[in-house]
C-alpha cells in the first residue's frame, strides 16, 4: 500500500477539503436563500469573500497580544492538519498510519481553545461572551462526541478512520443497529460543532444568538480569511466524517482512475446532498435557547449509550 | 552497583547538607543562590541514578541489617521505583531552580532558613519513601514527608485560613496513614516479617479475603495522599496555602507518591493475579477514578483562586491516572496482556506528564502571585504585555494539561482513551457496558478542563487589567523562567515524541515495548488485524509545520503586502470600553455553573439599597454568588458533628472533682479484678 501513488491520492484528498470547503458553505447559504424565497449569492460567494479578505488591510484592536495574532494560524493549521487524516473518496488514506479520529477531534479542540482565548484577548463584553458558552458547548460535547466515537470503533474495529470507513463500506448497517443511534448522536453532534441551528446560528450578528461570530467579532482581512476558511473545512470535515462512516456508498476502494473518478463524484453529489439536508433542517428549526442547548446534548449522549448498549447485548 | 550506590549516597547528602545549610544560612541573595544549589544538584544525581538503573534494568539493592532489632534498614530500587525517583529528581530539579529567585519574597516578610531545611527534607523523604524496601522505614518516611509538607502548608502562619488548611491536612493525612498501617499489618500478620521482599514472596499465598483487604485498605490509605475523591477535601486547602514552589512539589510529586504506593501494593504486595476475582479492584479503581476526575474538574471550573483551581485540577488528573490504572487491572485479571500493557503505559505516562505540567503551571501561578500579591484571577488580567515569559509558559501548561496536540497531555489522554476502548475485548458484557458508561465522565472531564484552563489564562494573562494588582508589574527574575521553562520543554518533548515516555515506562516496568523507534506510529490491532488506531506525533507535528509554512505563503501570495493598523476595539460606537464592561472569571464560567446546577447547588443574593422610595433608583447593588462544597456538607460535616457530639459526652465524665476520679479508678480496678478472676477459670 505504499507507494507514490497512494501518498498522491491522499495529498489530492487533502487539497479537495481545503478547496471544496468554502463551496459546501457556499451551498448551504444558497440553499437557505432558497428556502426563505430568496434568491441568495452564488455559491461561489464564499471564494469571492476570501480573495476579497484576503487582500485587505487590518485593523487590529490595540488591547491585544500575539495570542490573537497567531489564533488564525494556529486554528488554520490545526483543521488543515486534521484534514489528512480523513479518507474522502478512497477508503485509504496513507496518513492514516500518523493519526486517527481522536486526534482529529483533539485539533480540532485546539483551535477552538486558541478561538477562546482570542475571544477573552480583545477585553470586549462580545468576546467573553462567545468564549463563555463555547466553554459550556464545547465542554458538553465532548463527552457526547466521544461515546458516538465509541460506538462507531466498537462496531467498525478501529478510531483509524481508513479501518473504519473500509470495514463500514464493505458491510451493510443492517446488523448493527447501534450504528443508526451513533449516526443520530453524531448527527447532533456535528450541528453543535460547526455552530449551525438550533446550536448557534451562523448569520446572526445578534449578542443574544452569537457564540462563534463574537469570538471572531475583532477579526479583520487576511486573519478574518482564515478564519472562515478554517471554519468551513472544519465543517466539511465533519461532513465527510458522517458520510463516509454511515453512508459510504460509492467510496473508492482502490487507486485505479475510474474507480476514482466514480468515487470523487459519489462524494462530492453525497456532501452536497448532506449540505442541503442541513440547510433545509436549518430554515425548519428556531434557535434554541442557551441553556436548552445542554438538553439536545443529552439526548445525543443518550442516543449514543442506546449504541453501546446495542454494540454488547 | 557501586556506582550507583555513590550517586544514591551522594544525592542523599546533598539534601542533608542542603537543610543544614538552610538552617546556618543568613537572609542574603546570596545565600539564596548558595542555599539552593545543593537540592539542584542533588536533583541532577537523582535523574542520572535513576535513568541509570532504568536503562541498566538491574535493580539496586542496600541491606543494613540490624540496624534496630527488628527492622532491617532495607533499600531497593527497581524500575518502578527508579521511575519514580525520576519523576522527583527532573521535577525537583526545575522547582529548585525557581525557589532561587522565588524564595526572595519571603525574605522580607520571615526567615527562608526554614524554607529551605523543610524543602530539602520533603523532597529527601520522598525519595526515601519510594526507595525504602521495609514497611516499617516506608511508614516512617511516609510520616517524615507529611510532617515536613505540613509545616510547609503552615510555613505561611501568619494567615489563619492556612493553620486551618493544615489541620484538615494533618487530620487527613494520618487517616490515611492509618489504613497504610493496617494494610502493611495483614502482611506482616501473613509473613511475620515486616520486609517487603517477604510480603513480595509470601503475597501469593494469602487467602483471598486477606489479599481483598490489603488492597482495600492500601487503596483508601494511598487514596486519600493522592487525592482521590471522597478523601480529597484536604488537598484543594493544603496546596494552595503552602509556598508556590512547594505547591509545585506537592501537586505534581508528592500525590504521585501515593499512585506508587498504591502500585506497590498491588502488584507486589497483594497477591494480585491474572484471575477475574481480581477485576473488581479495577473497576473500583475506575469508579473512584472517574468520580475523582469528574468532580475535581467541576470545582476547577468554577474556582476564582488561581493556586486551588490547579488543587482541583490536580484532582482530576489523579482520577485520569487511576482510571487508567484500574483498567490495566481489569485487563490483567482477564489476561488480556497487550491490553493491560496499554493501559499501564496510560497511566503512567499521565502520570509523569501531570508532573510536569502541574509543576509547572503552579511554578507559573506562584510567579503570578509573587508579583500582583493575589491569588484571586478575578483581580488580574492583561499580564501577558508585563509577563511575557511566563505567560508563554503557563500557556504551554494549559495546553498540556487540557490534553491538546502536539503537546504531551494530548498523548496520555489518547492513551487512556484507545484502553477506553479496548475495553470491548473483556469476556464479561457487564464490565464493557460499566466501563464504556465510566468513559463518560472522562470524556466530560476532558471537555471542561479546556474550558477551566481557557479561564485561567485568559482571565490572568489576557484582556484588561481588572485591578490596580495586575498593572505595573515587572517579569519574574531568570531564575524563576529557567525552572518552568525546563518543565515547559519537557512537556513539549514528551508530546512531539511520545517514544521518550513509552519507552521509559516500558523498560521501567519491564512491559514489551510498543514503538520501536522514535518515527514509529504507536499501533494497536484489532481482532481481525487490522490497525485500529495509529499515532504517530512526529510526523503529526511535521505535517503541523509544513501545513503553517504552505498557507503562510499561500495567503502571501495571493493577498499581497497588506498592513496593519492598531486602533481600539470595537464599543459599538458608544465608547469608553473599560475593564468593568469585560467579563469576569465569574462571568465567564455562568454557565457551566448553570447547567451544572444540581452539582454545585449555586446561591445567589442580592442585597440592594436605593434612594429613598423608587425601588429603581439603587444607591449600591451587591450581588453574591456562593456554591456548596457538597462533599463538605453533606458526606464530612455529620462526621465531624457526630465526633463532637460523642466527646462532648465524654467530657461530662471529666468533673474535676476528686470523688469522681476516685469513683472511675475503684470501678476499674474491680472490673480489673472481675476480669483477671474470670479468665483464670478457665
Amino acid at each position: 500500500m505504499y507507494n507514490i501513488a497512494t501518498l498522491v491520492v491522499g495529498l489530492i484528498q487533502v487539497l479537495v477539503m481545503l478547496a471544496l470547503a468554502p463551496l459546501l458553505t457556499g451551498i448551504i447559504r444558497k440553499t437557505k436563500a432558497r428556502t426563505q424565497k430568496r434568491i441568495g449569492a452564488s455559491i461561489l460567494q464564499p471564494y469571492y469573500d476570501l480573495l476579497k479578505l484576503v487582500q485587505k488591510d487590518e485593523v487590529v484592536s490595540d488591547q491585544t497580544s500575539w495570542i490573537f495574532r497567531a489564533c488564525p494560524w494556529v486554528n488554520f493549521a490545526a483543521m488543515a492538519t486534521a484534514a489528512f487524516f480523513i479518507p474522502v473518496f478512497l477508503v485509504y488514506t496513507p496518513f492514516g498510519l500518523v493519526g486517527d479520529l481522536l486526534l482529529v477531534i483533539g485539533l480540532f479542540a485546539l483551535g477552538r481553545f486558541f478561538t477562546m482565548l482570542a475571544g477573552l484577548d480583545v477585553a470586549s463584553s462580545f468576546g467573553g461572551l462567545g468564549s463563555s458558552r463555547e466553554m459550556m458547548i464545547s465542554a458538553l460535547l465532548e463527552p457526547a462526541l466521544f461515546l458516538s466515537i465509541f460506538v462507531v470503533a466498537i462496531t467498525y474495529g478501529g478510531t483509524n478512520l481508513s479501518t473504519t470507513i473500509e470495514a463500514s463500506s464493505i458491510s451493510s448497517f443492517l446488523p448493527h443497529p447501534q450504528i443508526i443511534f451513533a449516526a443520530i448522536g453524531l448527527f447532533i453532534i456535528i450541528l453543535g460543532e460547526t455552530g449551525r441551528l438550533p446550536f448557534d446560528n451562523p448569520a446572526t450578528h445578534l449578542e443574544l444568538t452569537m457564540v462563534h461570530e463574537t469570538m471572531i467579532l475583532e477579526y479583520s482581512g487576511k486573519s478574518l480569511a482564515l478564519m472562515e476558511w478554517s471554519q468551513s473545512i472544519k465543517q466539511i470535515i465533519l461532513f465527510t466524517l458522517m458520510v463516509n462512516i454511515f453512508v459510504p456508498w460509492g467510496i473508492s476502494s482502490s487507486i485505479l482512475l475510474p474507480s476514482l473518478a466514480v468515487g470523487f463524484f459519489m462524494f462530492a453529489g453525497k456532501i452536497s446532498l448532506f449540505g442541503i439536508f442541513v440547510a433545509f433542517l436549518e430554515s425548519s428549526v428556531a434557535k434554541w435557547r442557551l441553556f436548552r442547548i445542554p438538553d439536545l446534548i443529552a439526548i445525543a449522549i443518550a442516543t449514543s449509550m442506546i449504541g453501546i448498549v446495542l454494540c454488547y447485548l | 552497583m557501586t556506582d550507583s550506590f555513590t550517586l544514591f549516597q551522594a544525592a542523599i547528602l546533598l539534601y542533608v547538607a542542603g537543610a543544614i545549610l538552610g538552617l546556618l544560612s543568613r537572609n542574603t541573595s546570596l545565600t539564596r543562590t548558595i542555599t539552593f544549589l545543593p537540592p539542584t544538584v542533588a536533583s541532577v544525581l537523582l535523574v542520572i541514578f535513576s535513568s541509570s538503573i532504568i536503562i541498566s534494568g538491574k535493580s539496586f539493592q542496600f541491606v543494613a541489617p540490624g540496624t534496630l532489632s527488628f527492622f532491617n534498614f532495607e533499600i531497593l530500587v527497581d524500575g518502578i521505583s527508579a521511575f519514580f525517583i525520576l519523576i522527583i529528581g527532573i521535577v525537583s530539579f526545575a522547582v529548585s531552580l525557581y525557589s532561587i529567585g522565588y524564595s526572595k519574597e519571603y525574605e522580607i516578610k520571615k526567615r527562608t532558613s526554614a524554607l529551605v531545611f523543610l524543602f530539602n527534607i520533603f523532597i529527601l523523604s520522598m525519595v526515601l519513601v519510594v526507595a525504602s524496601n521495609n514497611a516499617f522505614f516506608f511508614l516512617v518516611f511516609w510520616e517524615l514527608m507529611s510532617l515536613t509538607s505540613f509545616f510547609l502548608v503552615i510555613y505561611d502562619h501568619d494567615k489563619e485560613e492556612n493553620l486551618k488548611s493544615g489541620m484538615t491536612y494533618l487530620v487527613m493525612t494520618h487517616l490515611g496513614t492509618t489504613f497504610i498501617f493496617a494494610s502493611f499489618l495483614l502482611g506482616y500478620i501473613q509473613t511475620g516479617s515486616f520486609s517487603f521482599d517477604s510480603f513480595r514472596h509470601g503475597s501469593a499465598g494469602f487467602p483471598l479475603l486477606v489479599k481483598n483487604l490489603v488492597f482495600v485498605f492500601a487503596f483508601i490509605g494511598f487514596g486519600t495522599k493522592a487525592g482521590m475523591v471522597p478523601l480529597h477535601v484536604w488537598l484543594p486547602k493544603a496546596h494552595p496555602s503552602a509556598p508556590s514552589n512547594v505547591s509545585a512539589l506537592m501537586s505534581a510529586v508528592m500525590i504521585k507518591i501515593g499512585i506508587y504506593g498504591m502500585i506497590r501494593t498491588i502488584f507486589d504486595f497483594s497477591g494480585f493475579g491474572a484471575s477475574p476475582d481480581f477485576a473488581w479492584w479495577g473497576m473500583l479503581l475506575i469508579v473512584f477514578g472517574s468520580a475523582s476526575a469528574i468532580v475535581g474538574v467541576l470545582y476547577a471550573v468554577v474556582e476564582r483562586d488561581i493556586k486551588r483551581a490547579l488543587a482541583f485540577s490536580s484532582i482530576e488528573n489523579i482520577g485520569i491516572i487511576l482510571v487508567g490504572l484500574g483498567l490495566s487491572i481489569v485487563f490483567t485479571s482477564f489476561q488480556l496482556t497487550a491490553f493491560a500493557v496499554l493501559a499501564l503505559v496510560a497511566s503512567m505516562y499521565h502520570a509523569i506528564n501531570h508532573a510536569f505540567f502541574k509543576g509547572l503551571l503552579f511554578m507559573g501561578a506562584g510567579s503570578v502571585v509573587s508579583v500582583t500579591h493575589t491569588k484571586n484571577i478575578e483581580h488580574l488580567g492583561g499580564l501577558v504585555k508585563q509577563m511575557p515569559w511566563t505567560s508563554l509558559l503557563f500557556l504551554i501548561g494549559a495546553i498540556s494539561i487540557s490534553g491538546l496536540p502536539p503537546f504531551n497531555g494530548f498523548i496520555s489522554e489518547w492513551f487512556t482513551m484507545q484502553s477506553l476502548l479496548s475495553s470491548y475485548h473483556i469476556p464479561s458484557t457487564i464490565l464493557q457496558i460499566s466501563i464504556a458508561f465510566a468513559s463518560l465522565p472522562f470524556a466530560l472531564t476532558i471537555g471542561i478542563a479546556a474550558a477551566t484552563f481557557v479561564k485561567l489564562f485568559a482571565m490572568t494573562f489576557l484582556s484588561k487589567a481588572r485591578s490596580k494588582h495586575a498593572i505595573n508589574i515587572k517579569e519574574v527574575s531568570r531564575s524563576m523562567i529557567l525552572g518552568m521553562s525546563i518543565l515547559a520543554a519537557a512537556c513539549v518533548l514528551f508530546g512531539v515524541v511520545p517514544y521518550l515516555g513509552t519507552s521509559l515506562i516500558s523498560t521501567a516496568f519491564h512491559l514489551s515495548s510498543q514503538p520501536s523507534s522514535p518515527f514509529d506510529s504507536i499501533s494497536i490491532q484489532n481482532n481481525s488485524g487490522k490497525s485500529f488506531a495509529n499515532l504517530s506525533m512526529p510526523v503529526v507535528v511535521i505535517i503541523i509545520s509544513s501545513v503553517s509554512v504552505a498557507i503562510f505563503g499561500f495567503i502571501r501570495v495571493l493577498g499581497g503586502d497588506t498592513k496593519k493598523t492598531t486602533y481600539g476595539t470595537w464599543d459599538c460606537g458608544f465608547g469608553g470600553l473599560n475593564e468593568r464592561m469585560e467579563y469576569t472569571p465569574t462571568s465567564l464560567s455562568q454557565p457551566m455553573r448553570a447547567v451544572f446546577k444540581v452539582f454545585f447547588k449555586p446561591h445567589n443574593q442580592t442585597e440592594k439599597e436605593s434612594f429613598g422610595e423608587n425601588p429603581y433608583l439603587l444607591k449600591s447593588i451587591k450581588i453574591e454568588t456562593v456554591i456548596k462544597n457538597i462533599f463538605e456538607e453533606t458526606f464530612y460535616a455529620p462526621i465531624i458533628s457526630s465526633f463532637v457530639f460523642f466527646f462532648d459526652k465524654v467530657r461530662r465524665l471529666q468533673t474535676g472533682k476528686i470523688n469522681a476520679y476516685l469513683l472511675y479508678i475503684m470501678i476499674t480496678l474491680v472490673l480489673l479484678l472481675l476480669f483477671v478472676r474470670l479468665s483464670n477459670n478457665v
